[in-house]
């Protein structure tokens, strides 16, 4: 009978596994299989054993990504290019208002609006009022959503949903 | 002493061997593992087998059943099925001519041992 201690080497092993299989199409199934497999050869050798035989998760991973045959869309990878993508753009905005606010303050304060793809945005730096205030467009929603879209579909390597095994023709990079 | 061994010479035939031991007698994957380390790959890992027990079984070269255990959860046992037996055959029968070759190739380029 397992204890609580091997219960928690065994899921955060496979958490780490879990994590390092998103890419591959139904590896839930896997994750299952494993888990069984763990279970029982943990009775044998003990559960700190059956995990080091099989190795570090993310290597264990990768064997089953080259198994396939064919390589894979990373979409994980693509949602962390995209985020920070993202994350970049915001971090830029927040820095221009900071620099543009300090600026009408140093000049004696004042307000200033500024127009981008359509969303007009008003800085105000008094001696009472220190504010950023900006309307929103469509023409902003598409900039944002392709600030997002295109670094996800570069990190995914989207071209790869089409290639076929090696076998046959189509080849990825 | 044995050379150190090239992991890549071990993933072209791994398949074969794994079809071989099962046709031998059918075993569970852990059991697989160990049985190759008495066969003389005390290096191979787990985490090296199962990702190749699950293309051969996906591949349909292998099928599984799942057997109760005495201690622990039921454990999967594999079998080749026909199509795996085809396939060690025709793999073994290749693998032994790459062999000849190599050796063949060996020979004129290794220094011969004096007696």
């Amino acid at each position: 009978m397992s204890s609580t201690r091997d219960t928690l080497v065994r899921e955060l092993y496979l958490m780490r596994f879990s994590w390092a299989m998103q890419d591959y199409p139904r590896y839930k199934p896997i994750v299952r299989e494993l888990r069984t497999e763990l279970t029982a050869t943990a009775a044998e050798v003990g559960m700190r054993q059956a995990v080091a035989d099989l190795g570090h998760p993310r290597v264990l991973a990768d064997g089953y990504l080259s198994e396939l045959g064919r390589p894979v869309p990373r979409w994980t990878t693509g949602a962390v290019w995209g985020a920070l993508a993202v994350a970049a753009v915001a971090y830029l905005a927040m820095a221009y208002a900071v620099g543009t606010l300090d600026t009408i303050e140093q000049m004696g304060g004042g307000t200033l609006e500024r127009v981008f793809l359509g969303a007009t945005t008003t800085f105000v730096a008094e001696s009472s009022t220190l504010a950023v205030e900006s309307t929103f467009t469509w023409q902003v929603l598409v900039f944002y959503a392709l600030v997002f879209t295109v670094p996800f579909l570069l990190g995914a390597r989207v071209w790869r949903s089409w290639a076929s095994s090696p076998t046959g023709q189509t080849v990825a990079a | 002493m044995d050379e150190p061994r090239d992991p890549q010479l071990l993933k072209g035939v791994l398949p074969m061997l794994v079809l071989a031991l099962l046709t031998e007698r059918e075993s569970y994957g852990y059991e697989l593992v160990t049985r190759l380390h008495e066969g003389g790959l005390d290096d191979l890992s787990a985490g090296t087998l199962y990702p190749v027990l699950n293309r051969l079984e996906r591949d349909g070269q292998i099928s599984s059943r799942l057997v109760a255990s005495s201690a622990g959860p039921a454990r999967k046992y594999y079998l080749p099925t026909d199509t795996g037996a085809e396939q060690l055959w025709s793999t073994a029968r290749a693998w032994q001519q790459l062999a000849v070759t190599v050796d063949h190739l060996l020979a004129r380029a290794t220094p011969k041992e004096t007696s």
